[in-house]
């Protein structure tokens, strides 16, 4: 299956490991031969329509910062536009850096990726936060396949729970901790009682908040993945603007103590029951949601099966890169069973 | 003798070129054949036309004046050799002025509505024939020949409405041009007619597609009864092996139809098997013939061919750029149906299949494509078939070609692969694949890219073609 891969960062590096390591396996157990056939990163791109070599790949990116520096593959000024027009291949991941406010340039990546019959893997929540329902539209009427598992939970499998575990079911509602970094913060300031500020210091410190921490502690990252949820899940169309989004930056010290007094915790949690929020509440600490530290946590009600709560990590390169490798497994099982009905 | 004589773009490339094959026309004139001529677009002049329409396909009208202007003077230059009278000369340029101010508008249509349909396609395509069936008539009037020229659609040629490969009504097409051109024949007026270019019956512009200008010749020559068609080219005629590759390589005097339909994939020198069609039923003869020697009397392609000669192997041909693809599996053995899902899921990528070889044991099938293909159906392949027991490996070998050995007489004859294959294997050379349609007339196998050479040679010299 030929690959072009748009991003090179953590979690694009972190696939080409998956790749390299568990070739074999891939093959024997599932005949997934995957040939990364262009990568585009901020410098340009690489490409080779035999595949290209990862480990080598890897070292200039390490080494140059870009993999357009390769003197033999490398093309600085090829962009991601031109790669999805002109290269051949089954299948683009879209593994560039989130942008909520337009989307771009995953938005535009996606749009040619499918106007040009690829199907399309994303890691990169931003063109899907603001324009769900026009991508999933487009992908029908391309006949091409629209999987995202890595945009919410990282490698913990809340988007196929819900689909598949519960399929058949009607999801009523649900609510989830869906962001690491302002779990952390207001796991820090309950038990060691620091202010917000110092929280997030330590929070930056240990590489889970950005410099830019905005996305985060103001709602914006559990805001996206409640749209995914919701479109996705629950069959709603909505985007990132009909979510009403309070943050934590506010969060004192003396609410966390009036809280802990009634046995409960404030854990920032991103709801669909009717309108969708996000927005810090009070939960009880003996609910399954109220998770420590950087850990996800989402509980879906549904119809017949009732309350269930699904844990997890919900970031990190490798656990996203995971999640990418089950939505490439997924499309190759689709096409081959297009491609060929077994009796 | 009634004689359809085409003339492909090599042939009426420059003004000098148009000179000898007004000449070629006159002396056969003269020895009392009455002949109908066909021509190509001059040289490159197709290509040009289809690249200019679809780059003002995106819009860039400035463009279109420069290239019609050098599109003129490309024609006028040519005039200014192939025409000695001042007032035919430009009378002639006259009208290829007129005939390029209608492409003009035309491409100017196509930039305002920014859409290249077939349909259009195929009218701009018919100037290139317009303009050389033009010159090519002037010229002979300059050899103080009454001259007439036609479009393919004025001589007569309908066709349905698949543009960019019509398909001749054959009945309603003979009746026009028993009517049209025969009248001109008999007052001994020198009909030429553009090639490639036909109307369907409503009169809008279609291309025969596949088999071209040929197939226009073709065409006449079964609608005129005439006795033999004539396709002059650059070469004697069809050889027994790439003169390229094999320096001992010599015109083959005759061949039988079905041999030369064989023969297409020797590539453009040989005729395409569509353009054969029509002759094969009315029995009329092809020529090959090189408009640079005319002495040469060429490649006959006539029925019955193949009884004369004694040869078993008639021709070589070595077909590079192809990949082979294996594809193994214990479960393919016995299960019916698994070939047609390999075949189906290529042909829906538009793969084309060129050769496939397997065995009864049906543990594996080895299939060659073209190489520029390679890596999409390696792809589809691995997609539809491992991890769900249908094949268990599916590898290339890249750089392979294929030999084609073919002659009419092998059909029949014991030992002939025998004697293939072992010349073959004396120079070291290993047989990759081996398939023999049912037609006997061709067996054709694969080897390495690098031993492709060699293996044609050693054939060649086997079955002593140079002789």
């Amino acid at each position: 299956m030929r690959i072009i891969l748009i991003g090179y960062g953590v979690v694009g590096q972190s696939l080409s490991n998956i790749f390299l390591s568990r070739r074999l396996e891939n093959l024997r157990n599932y005949g997934f031969n995957p040939k990364v056939v262009a990568i585009t990163d901020r410098g340009g791109t690489a490409i080779n329509c035999k595949g290209l070599d990862l480990k080598r790949m890897q070292k200039v990116k390490i080494k140059e910062g870009t993999v357009a520096a390769d003197n033999e593959f490398g093309h600085p000024q090829i962009d991601a536009q031109s790669v999805l027009q002109s290269v051949e291949a089954e299948i683009m991941i879209e593994a560039t850096s989130t942008n909520i406010t337009n989307g771009e340039p995953g938005l535009s990546n996606i749009k040619t990726a499918f106007n040009t019959g690829k199907h399309v893997v994303t890691t990169n929540k931003g063109p899907l936060a603001i324009a769900f329902p026009t991508l999933t539209e487009l992908a029908e009427h391309n006949k091409v396949l629209l999987r995202f598992s890595g945009t919410v939970g990282g490698g913990t499998p809340i988007l196929e729970f819900a689909k598949k575990c519960l399929a058949g079911d009607k999801i009523t509602e649900m609510h989830g901790i869906l962001n690491g970094t302002t779990n952390y913060i207001l796991t820090e300031m309950t038990e060691k009682r620091v202010t917000f500020n110092k929280a997030l210091k330590s929070a930056q410190t240990l590489g889970y908040a950005e410099t830019d921490p905005t996305m985060d502690i103001d709602g914006l990252d559990t805001a996206t993945k409640i749209v995914i949820i919701g479109n996705w899940i629950m069959n709603k169309k909505f985007t990132l603007k009909d979510v009403a989004i309070s943050g934590i930056r506010d969060i004192k010290l003396g609410e966390l103590d009036t809280a802990s007094k009634k046995g409960k915790r404030i854990k920032l949690i991103g709801s669909i029951n009717g309108k969708p929020t996000v927005a810090p509440k009070e939960i009880h600490k003996n609910n399954p949601l109220c998770v420590s530290d950087v850990l996800n946590a989402v509980t879906f009600f549904s119809e017949y099966a009732g309350r269930q709560t699904i844990i997890g990590r919900g970031a990190g390169g490798s656990e996203t890169a995971s999640a990418v490798l089950r939505d490439l497994l997924d499309i190759k099982y689709n096409l081959a069973n297009k491609m060929i009905m077994l009796e | 003798m009634r004689i359809v004589m085409k003339f492909g773009g090599t042939s009426v490339s420059t003004g000098e070129k148009i000179r000898n094959v007004a000449n070629i026309v006159r002396d056969n004139i003269r020895i009392g054949h009455e002949v109908v001529v066909v021509v190509s677009a001059m040289g490159d002049i197709t290509n040009q036309l289809i690249e200019e329409a679809e780059k003002v396909e995106n819009g860039n009208e400035e463009k279109i004046q420069e290239f019609i202007k050098k599109l003129f003077e490309k024609h006028a230059n040519v005039i200014d050799v192939s025409i000695k009278n001042k007032n035919l000369k430009e009378e002639t340029k006259l009208e290829v002025k007129k005939i390029i101010d209608e492409l003009k508008k035309i491409l100017t249509g196509i930039c305002y509505v920014g859409e290249l349909t077939l349909k259009t396609k195929d009218q701009v395509l018919s100037f290139g024939e317009r303009l050389s069936a033009l010159i090519v008539s002037s010229t002979l009037k300059d050899h103080e020949l009454e001259s007439h020229y036609f479009t393919g659609k004025e001589a007569g040629i309908v066709t349905d409405s698949k543009f960019g490969e019509a398909n001749p009504l054959m009945n309603f097409t003979t009746h026009q041009i028993i009517q049209r051109i025969d009248p001109l024949i008999e007052k001994r007026i020198i009909p030429v007619i553009t090639g490639y270019i036909a109307a369907n019956q409503n009169g809008i512009v279609t291309t025969l597609g596949r088999g071209g200008s040929d197939y226009t010749a073709t065409i006449l020559g079964v609608a005129l009864d005439v006795d033999e068609v004539w396709i002059w080219t650059d070469v004697d005629g069809i050889m027994t092996s790439d003169p390229k590759i094999i320096k001992e390589a010599k015109t083959l005097a005759g061949l039988s139809y079905g041999e030369a339909a064989e023969m297409a994939i020797f590539g453009a020198k040989a005729m395409h098997p569509r353009a054969l069609e029509p002759v094969i039923k009315k029995h009329i003869p092809v020529r090959i013939r090189n408009v640079f020697n005319p002495k040469n009397s060429g490649t006959l392609i006539s029925e019955g061919a193949e009884v004369e000669s004694k040869e078993v192997v008639k021709a070589i041909a070595l077909i590079n750029d192809v990949s082979m693809i294996n594809i193994k599996g214990a479960r393919m053995v016995g299960a019916p149906g698994s070939y047609a899902k390999i075949f189906d899921i290529l042909g829906k990528n538009k793969i084309n299949i060129m050769m496939v070889s397997t065995a009864v044991s049906e543990a594996n099938i080895s299939i060659i494509i073209r190489r520029s293909q390679l890596e999409r159906a390696m792809s589809i392949l691995e997609i539809a078939l491992l991890g769900r027991n249908l094949g268990n490996e599916v590898t290339a070998e890249e750089y392979v070609s294929v030999i084609a050995v073919m002659g009419a007489n092998m059909k029949g004859s014991l030992g002939v692969a025998s004697r293939i294959f072992t010349s073959v294997a004396k120079k070291d050379i290993n047989i990759m694949m081996i398939a023999q349609g049912s037609s006997e007339l061709n067996i054709s196998f694969v080897v390495k890219e690098k031993d492709g050479a060699a293996a044609v040679s050693s054939i060649h010299e086997e079955f002593n073609l140079s002789k």
